[in-house]
């Protein structure tokens, strides 16, 4: 009977931390004479991301007649999904969903508004990388907690890192260079001075085979660590996580 | 028929005319030229290949996305059955059935490169980490590739614009889903198990594709200096 009632009690304490985390979780929603806005990120908090379903037309103002800033492909240069950072949604009085989005493209922190339809179901992810380009770090925070901390090497002063805010797009294992180490991150951010390297200049996060040089201005604009931080990184950071550069 | 084709003869209804008009991003020139070798290739196996000689009619940037993401996974399946075949591991149905597939998928491929012309995705490098050079884990892995082509053309249906290419996937669509039935057939399992199938986005396909590990991307923030 006590344990029976236990274990009651036990799904009951369970129940109320799902619901707990679920509360958390939820966006923060308003409504206007527009529509109703819905928060999608908060940098530092519950970020969303969404995979590419279809090409996706994104506009400067959520509606089809707004200016067209850019077309982007499903599919990466990488043979991975291309996915967006949802920062937050409108749902207009006819039912047209549309999220604004943080998308890699350049110029680089700028944002657009895409169809809700052309991307698939929300990722949550709780992380949220920083890196100081002043002092040459690299930290991972989940749910506000530190996690991992790397010295790290960034842009020469003619090709710098660029600034802003910006997210992970893709992780890369399994190729045989090892200038990358073994692990490679894309980024959504895109060097403003190398646009016309392959692939259109994005800037990466990798490991090195020339860990010696490292902490400082040393690449072309990735953002390089040593293998064994870059090995740690990649069990603890997922794609689509909020990546600031300072 | 040779390749020489004019546009009139394979355009006779004036589709592909009238879709080059609505062509984003492309030159309408090089569209049309792209048709004609199309309808050049296809024409002379019927009726069936008829209605593949139009998907270059098509090409609006949605319609080359989804191609893309066809090639991308055919490129995979006609690598993983050549490599299978030529490592000399198979023997019996197995190989059989290894051998006639890799047919199918290298001619999907074709027909898809075809299609696209200089929009096609360049080929990736594949590490089948041991799959092509074991039979019992070639069958296993054979059979989860047929069943996510199957839903990956499954899930790409409603989205595609223009009916010539519907037709075209349609088509590769079905005998995706023969080799499939054959895969488990071979496996002992039954061939259709349900009567009704699930689908998957592309984003879901291609989440599924990178677990494997099976393409290798190199970091395209490249050059040997970042």
């Amino acid at each position: 009977m006590l344990g029976a009632f236990k274990k009651q009690g036990g799904a009951r304490v369970a129940l109320l931390l799902l619901f707990l985390l679920a509360v958390a979780a939820a966006p923060e929603t308003a409504s206007a004479g527009d529509g109703t806005t819905t928060v999608l990120t908060q940098v530092g908090g519950v970020a969303r991301w969404a995979a590419l379903d279809r090409v996706a037309i994104v506009r400067a103002q959520p509606s089809r007649t707004a200016k067209k800033i850019a077309t982007v492909s499903p599919i990466t240069r990488e043979y991975t999904s291309e996915l967006f950072l949802a920062l937050e949604s409108l749902t207009k009085p006819n039912g047209e969903e549309w999220v604004r989005v943080r998308f890699p493209v350049l110029p680089n922190n700028r944002t657009g508004w895409v169809r809700r339809s052309v991307l698939g179901s929300y990722r949550i992810v709780r992380a949220h990388l920083v890196v100081d380009r002043a002092r040459f770090t690299a930290i991972l925070y989940r749910r506000g907690r530190r996690v991992f901390r790397s010295q790290v090497g960034v842009g020469q002063a003619q090709w710098p890192t660029p600034r802003g805010h910006f997210y992970i797009r893709n992780k890369l294992v399994g190729y045989f260079d090892p200038v990358y180490g073994p692990v490679a991150f894309g980024t959504s951010a895109r060097s403003a001075v190398l646009t016309d390297w392959p692939g259109g200049g994005f800037i990466g996060i990798h490991g090195t085979n020339q860990p010696g040089i490292l902490p400082g201005r040393v690449s072309h604009g990735c953002i390089r660590m040593p293998n064994r931080a870059i090995r740690k990184l990649a069990r603890l950071m997922p794609v689509g996580t909020p990546l600031t550069i300072k | 028929m040779s390749e020489l084709l004019t546009l009139e003869q394979v355009d006779q209804d004036g589709a592909i005319r009238e879709a080059a008009e609505r062509v984003e991003g492309d030159s309408r020139a090089d569209f049309l030229r792209r048709a004609v070798l199309f309808g050049g290739a296809f024409a002379g196996g019927g009726a069936a290949v008829a209605a593949l000689a139009k998907p270059a009619s098509a090409a609006s940037r949605n319609d080359v996305a989804i191609l893309n993401f066809a090639l991308t996974l055919e490129y995979l399946e006609a690598a993983f059955y050549t490599e299978a075949v030529r490592k000399g591991a198979l023997s019996g149905r197995t190989l059989e059935f290894a051998q006639i597939v890799a047919g199918h998928e290298r001619a999907h491929v074709a027909f898809l490169k075809k299609a696209l012309g200089s929009a096609a995705v360049a080929r990736p490098r594949f590490n089948f980490r041991g799959t092509t050079s074991n039979a019992a884990k070639f069958r296993a892995t054979a059979a989860a590739l047929e069943q996510t082509g199957v839903r990956a053309y499954g899930g790409q249906a409603a989205n595609i614009d223009a009916d010539a290419i519907l037709k075209a996937a349609v088509s590769i669509f079905t005998v995706e889903a023969r080799h499939a039935a054959w895969i488990r057939h071979i496996l002992g399992q039954a061939p259709a198990p349900r009567a009704f199938e699930t689908f998957l986005t592309m984003g879901q396909v291609l989440a599924a594709v990178a677990r494997t590990g099976f393409i290798v991307a190199a970091p395209p923030f490249t050059g040997k200096h970042t």
